[in-house]
């Protein structure tokens, strides 16, 4: 794997990615909604009339660092705590964007040959596409998420905010959302080497999500909630799927394939 | 144009001295399906190389297995001493490929396209940089450097795609229609590049439906059908042909019996009658044409004018291909 050659192909595909309204907007878009989401949700909770002291006593009794918190706050660091998926399937969903794009934009546009005649070699093109589609996606999340922090103490509480600095918090958006990322990122490679339509290998590929959701909604329901070492574990377990996706990547990604069956 | 960098160095390797492309019983199936097969030939430094043939002949096939874009399915091909097979990304270091269509990124300026693949190939940026501005003016197209492709027109696609292709210095040259679709200005252009390339001792390997161009830029052609039916100059070509059309028009049409009676005549290959003009092949012209005239005054027909046209690199491409050349001028 040669630095240079993979540096030359993210640099290529953010460029492309700047000039690229509809797909810029679809990378921009959801963190600016994803964001607003739970504060907006948050905040219309607290304007909402008392909380049922029952109801707040089992919460307290499932998070008893929040003793000292009124009932409302209560009501909304629980109310908090089930957007942290959010910030799970931002980098889930804004690599699979531009990994479909960026596959079938060069079928589209016929360029695949001029590149796959130099000397770069499968892997270093796989993996500056990867690269490409995961670091805007990781840093949309994390800004997305510094912002709700900053919100939250601005306009919500500041005692809210240690909520969002929990350890599975941290482990949640710093650990798993890259993993995450990665995984998603290698099924948009992948499907999309398969199709010829980028927003039919964005909803093949985003498939992929449906575990995060379900994770949401069982978190949601109450049933259990993930700790920092479950959430290491599961980013451990996700880079390695997404590291053999990528690896199985470059062999499916046939070069023959490509030029003698793309039209 | 430019000196090399040390990372392109580490990138490309030696040269190999001898012929520049080798092809050893090179073939290519898809299933059971040969696109092409067979193929041996050598291509000397500095030798522009035509591939002529239908849709389907296999001429694409046989750039991208010399372009180790494909890997061949029986024999061997070497570019610029690099094993295709073997060495593909060497190979491919040494090559530029004018692909059929120009892709290009269209969201890209004409500078970021450039710098995309001088990057792939190595080159380091002062190199780049230089190398680009002396391609885009060269193809005229620094004033709009920073113009994105799509808003190019075709003929300035194309000259970007072979600015692309010239970035590195290849010392083979894979060019697959290069005016195709381009309107005449464009394509003389394109045209006097390769001239140019082809006294800078590039070789070149040119695809083409145009006959005429072939004719006017290869030193070699083959012609290619699944494999090539025949390869040699277009000089030799034509003259191996050794035949020359007589075209007669006439005053009021000619019988069929009497067409009969001169498909009869000496040194009459075939004739070929349309109304008021009746085209004759024959092997010799200056010995054949006599007896044909006073054939034609005997039978009593009025003879407007006569016109004798040498064999041409299409027609001689129609007999090898089993079909009838298109009458044309070109009087001699």
């Amino acid at each position: 794997m040669r630095p240079p050659i993979v540096a030359a192909v993210v640099v290529r595909e953010w460029w492309e990615l700047v000039r690229n309204r509809l797909l810029l907007f679809s990378v921009l878009l959801p963190p600016v909604i994803l964001s607003a989401v739970p504060l907006i949700s948050v905040k219309l909770a607290e304007s909402a009339e008392g909380p049922p002291r029952i109801a707040v006593a089992q919460i307290v009794a499932g998070h008893p660092q929040w003793a000292d918190m009124t009932p409302s706050q209560v009501v909304m660091a629980f109310l908090l705590q089930q957007f942290l998926m959010v910030f799970l399937i931002l980098p889930g969903y804004i690599p699979l964007a531009i990994a479909s794009y960026s596959i079938v934009g060069e079928k589209q546009t016929r360029s695949l040959e001029a590149v796959l005649a130099t000397p770069i070699r499968t892997g270093e093109f796989l993996a500056g596409k990867a690269i490409a589609a995961i670091v805007p996606a990781v840093v949309a999340a994390w800004i997305s998420y510094l912002i709700v922090l900053g919100l939250t103490a601005l306009l919500l509480a500041p005692r809210l905010v240690p909520v969002l600095v929990e350890p599975a918090w941290l482990g949640a958006v710093f650990a798993l959302g890259p993993a995450v990322g990665l995984v998603s990122v290698t099924a948009g490679l992948l499907v999309s080497s398969r199709v010829n339509d980028p927003r039919a290998a964005q909803q093949i590929g985003a498939v992929i999500l449906l575990p995060i959701i379900a994770m949401m909604v069982v978190q949601t329901a109450g049933n259990f909630l993930l700790d920092l070492n479950a959430y290491l574990l599961a980013a451990a377990a996700t880079l390695a799927v997404g590291i053999i996706g990528l690896r199985l990547g470059v062999i499916v990604f046939g070069r023959e394939t490509i030029l003698t069956r793309w039209k | 144009m430019g000196t090399g960098s040390t990372r392109q160095a580490a990138m490309v390797a030696a040269p190999t001295p001898g012929p520049m492309i080798r092809a050893e019983g090179l073939g290519r199936r898809f299933g059971d399906f040969w696109a092409i097969r067979g193929l041996d030939f050598t291509l000397a430094r500095g030798e522009v190389f035509g591939l002529l043939g239908p849709n389907g002949a296999g001429k694409t096939t046989t750039v991208r297995l010399l372009t180790a874009l494909i890997a061949p399915s029986e024999g061997r091909a070497f570019v610029a001493g690099f094993d295709v097979s073997t060495s593909p990304e060497d190979a491919r270091s040494r090559i530029g490929l004018l692909t059929e269509a120009p892709g290009l990124y269209e969201r890209l300026s004409a500078r970021q396209n450039l710098e995309f693949f001088g990057r792939l190939h190595g080159l380091t940026a002062d190199v780049r940089a230089d190398r680009i501005e002396r391609l885009l003016r060269l193809f005229d197209l620094w004033d709009r450097r920073d113009a994105l492709a799509a808003t190019f027109s075709k003929g300035m696609k194309q000259k970007l795609a072979i600015a692309r292709a010239l970035l590195h210095e290849p010392s083979v040259l894979f060019f697959d229609e290069p005016t195709s679709g381009l309107d005449p200005e464009a394509a003389f252009i394109v045209r006097e590049a390769i001239a140019t390339l082809k006294a800078t001792g590039r070789t070149i390997v040119l695809c083409t439906h145009n006959l005429d161009e072939a004719e006017r830029l290869c030193d070699r052609v083959a012609f290619l059908r699944g494999e090539i039916l025949r390869i040699d100059s277009p000089a030799r070509l034509r003259t191996s042909a050794g035949t020359t059309t007589i075209v007669v028009t006439l005053a009021d049409g000619i019988a069929p019996e009497i067409l009969g009676g001169l498909r009869s005549q000496p040194g009459v290959l075939g004739i070929d009658g349309t109304g008021d003009e009746v085209r004759i092949s024959v092997r010799d012209a200056r010995r054949d044409t006599p007896p044909l005239v006073r054939a034609l005054a005997d039978a009593g027909v009025d003879v407007l004018g006569i016109s004798a046209t040498q064999a041409t690199l299409e027609s001689v491409y129609f007999d090898v291909m089993g079909a009838r050349p298109p009458a044309d001028g070109g009087s001699s």
